[in-house]
């Protein structure tokens, strides 16, 4: 057991750090045509633009530990905007039961941030029982295209997506783990009409996306079919610990204690408020223990070993942090914190109320925190339902 | 021992809970809501024709010689129908601080204005340094011959900007957090400067500054022992609005487990959907009967009445927390649309545990 960093990853660390000075938006300059080029400055470094993908694809390689230095050195700053549906979902499904021709043709372009993708799976009567969905394909007699009809939901960022991938169903005989199969949609075509969903923050990220009729060629499918609910069931488990996000829960218990600093208390400050810097504290040695449950995991993966009890609580608990930090802003922000979409009072209580109403989510997607226990109840505790 | 209301006040609560029925579907209130007043006059007049701005004042000022059990009922139905009319600000905090005044002539002048619905009043007592603290006051009220001169800011004033006056709390001496040298004073709003703006529940509050206004003496409603008296029945009826919107949200959840199915089920099949509500319906019997508690002491007048509405904010808090949080978490995706009333409800409730005081303050005054 050793955790101390080698001098090689000190010198790692400050690699990162140069390159990501070096590589922050000049205040003025285009913001897209900034982004690209920090991909292409990030892939030239040797696969910084796809820091978890396998070296085979054009990964960097690194070890657990040079990934929690990526980690924490970029959760404070200021990357350019990405979305983990092509990167981090559907990359690895096409690296794992891609063909070379679906490798060849989908991963350059999802690598370079030129096409945005969406997650089809979520349905009206499918949210945590993903399996139950109902989206229909239907194979055509000549063989050539499957014909697609459902409705898909809280698809985030349908609206800015060029593709969606997609689970539907061919087979309704079976069990219904059975005859899901995996299709690759373009969004803009006749048949795809996407509707916002607004949540509580006053937010538009999630929608309703009605496929009706759509005709897509069988080279879109993934693997074979009725076997797309393998393919992405393994990437379910990866998503969940990918969304505990505990660098970024980190940074915002740090923010918080400035934030409450900043809060007037009699003569001193909220942060000096014993009932409330207890709470802080509480949070803190919460935090203290999953960061290294979170490092436990990394290490796992990293030795090729399946994922271990630990990562199975990181989702959990991550998103139970996440929880409580937004809860905590929005109790510093006192009486301010009922103000809406106005700077009024302390400068972080309009932001910090949107962030908690939206962040009643975090334990919602994804799995939701009932499911999460369900699951480590019977793949780590081995228990059985009545 | 007798928990039940006389015949009178159950007619009242009728008549509150069918004006809900009749007047506030959700999207009813979502109109309202997006105007730009943020409620409807026909509504408040209907509310003064039926006598609920008159409820809280004597008889022989023209009231309805109610008191917080009267008040108590409305609240808990305004909570269940998510009401946006400025009663709480009009009637129990204005209203209420005139009530108790000992400046008769002020009151004489302003109650058949306010029974009307002509007058509307507003209780600006918060400041940025203030937090909870109503003794945590900056704004001055200098002397000046038969006048006082007022300069500071007051935040998160509910409805100020249709208030025709707004009662004011500032320091004629004393220091920062001194309870002696506090005044209230009653200003006509259009002194005032406003920047006015919509709170997350769908209500409206305003920032104020007073730069060099000018009040005459006989404008003083009171001093601190008034505000903090406000204080405590603005807590009580916030206590039962929550109450009402507890209710929706526990009731809805039983409902919406019902019906949603998922692995091959209704939701509410799972052991651990059924506890999680079972633990929301005690929250919410429990906080009932600190309601009733508080608000006897608070009509009997009784020693402990003080201590108990800070238990009672405690309570409500923590269980508006707990209800509002797991009914979004039970209804899934779906709850966290603006669709559904849900988040409507625990918006308000959230804004709620904002208003004089929230869950910790209440802990810490009662244990003290």
């Amino acid at each position: 057991m050793e955790i101390d960093l080698s001098p090689e990853d000190f010198e790692f660390r400050q690699e990162v750090r140069d390159f990501l000075k070096e590589n922050t938006a000049k205040p003025g300059a285009d913001y897209s045509q900034w982004r690209l080029d920090y991909f292409k400055k990030a892939a030239a470094k040797g696969g910084w633009d796809v820091p978890k993908w396998p070296v085979e694809f054009g990964g960097p390689g690194w070890s657990p530990t040079q990934h929690y230095i990526w980690e924490q050195e970029t959760v404070t700053a200021s990357l350019p905007w990405d979305m983990p549906f092509g990167i981090g979902m559907l990359a690895p499904i096409l690296m794992n039961y891609g063909s070379k021709e679906q490798i060849d043709r989908f991963l350059p372009d999802i690598r370079e941030r030129n096409v945005n993708w969406c997650q089809g799976y979520s349905e009206p009567g499918a949210g945590s029982d993903l399996a139950s969905l109902k989206t229909k394909a239907v194979l055509s007699d000549d063989g050539t295209h499957y014909t697609v009809t459902g409705t898909k939901v809280w698809t985030t960022m349908a609206h800015m997506a060029d593709w969606m991938f997609c689970l539907t169903r061919t087979d309704d005989t079976g069990i219904k783990q059975e005859g899901i199969t995996f299709l690759l949609i373009p969004m803009k075509q006749d048949g795809i009409e996407v509707t916002p969903i607004i949540t509580l923050g006053g937010a538009h990220s999630v929608n309703m996306v009605h496929i009706t009729e759509v005709k897509v060629p069988v080279e879109n499918r993934i693997g074979e079919e009725g076997k797309g609910w393998t393919y992405a069931k393994g990437l379910l488990q990866h998503e969940r610990t990918g969304l505990a996000g505990i660098s970024r829960s980190i940074v915002a218990l740090e923010n918080l204690k400035r934030q409450a600093q900043s809060v007037p208390r009699g003569n001193r400050t909220l942060m000096d408020d014993p009932a409330f810097k207890s709470k802080v504290a509480e949070l803190e040695i919460d935090l203290l223990a999953v960061e290294f449950t979170e490092l436990r995991s990394l290490a796992a993966a990293a030795s090729g070993d399946d994922p271990g009890p630990e990562s199975s609580i990181l989702k959990l608990k991550g998103t139970e942090i996440q929880q409580r930090i937004q809860k905590l802003t929005v109790e510093a922000g006192g009486i301010y914190s009922a103000a809406w979409g106005v700077p009024v009072g302390h400068k972080f209580a309009r932001s910090g109320m949107q962030g908690y109403l939206g962040g009643r989510a975090n334990t919602i997607y994804g799995g939701a925190s009932e499911v999460q226990k369900d699951v480590i109840a019977k793949n780590v505790l081995g228990l059985k339902r009545s | 021992m007798n928990f039940d209301i006389s015949e009178e006040q159950q007619l009242l609560q009728q008549s509150v809970e069918r004006f809900v029925n009749e007047n506030y579907d959700l999207a009813t209130r979502r109109k309202l809501v997006d105007s730009p007043q943020g409620y409807s006059d026909d509504n408040w007049s209907q509310m003064a024709e039926l006598g609920w701005l008159a409820l809280p004042f004597d008889e022989s000022d023209g009231g309805f010689g109610g008191n917080q059990i009267d008040t108590m009922l409305v609240m808990e139905q305004f909570g269940r129908g998510l009401v946006v009319e400025p009663y709480f600000a009009n009637i129990v905090l204005g209203g209420g601080i005139l009530k108790q005044s000992s400046n008769l002539e002020l009151k004489t002048s302003l109650l058949p204005g306010i029974i009307t619905g002509d007058v509307r009043l507003t209780l600006a007592h918060a400041e940025e340094q203030s937090r909870f603290d109503l003794d945590d006051v900056v704004t001055t009220a200098r002397e000046d011959g038969d006048h006082y001169v007022l300069n500071g800011k007051k935040s998160m004033v509910p409805n100020a900007a249709t208030a025709t006056h707004v009662i004011v709390s500032a320091r004629t001496g004393g220091g920062q957090r001194d309870k002696d040298g506090i005044v209230l004073l009653l200003i006509d709003s259009g002194d005032l400067d406003g920047n006015h703006f919509p709170t997350v529940d769908g209500g409206r509050a305003s920032e104020l500054s007073l730069d060099n206004v000018r009040v005459p003496a006989e404008r003083i409603i009171g001093d601190f022992n008034l505000l903090a008296k406000a204080a405590q029945d603005a807590v009580l009826a916030l206590s039962a609005e929550a109450l009402g919107c507890m209710e929706v949200l526990y009731k809805s959840t039983v409902e919406y487990t019902q019906e949603r199915e998922q692995f091959d089920h209704p939701l509410s099949d799972f052991q651990v959907v059924q506890h999680r509500m079972v633990d929301m319906f005690v929250e919410y019997e429990q906080c009932k009967s600190l309601l009733y508690r508080a608000t006897l002491e608070a009509v009997q007048d009784a020693p402990t009445a003080a201590r108990t509405s800070h238990a009672l904010k405690h309570l409500i808090g923590k269980s508006a927390g707990f209800i509002g949080e797991n009914a979004v978490q039970l209804h899934g995706g779906m709850g966290m649309t603006e669709e559904l009333a849900i988040g409507h409800y625990f918006k308000r409730l959230l804004v709620i545990e904002s208003q004089f005081g929230n869950t910790d303050y209440h802990l810490t005054q009662f244990a003290d």
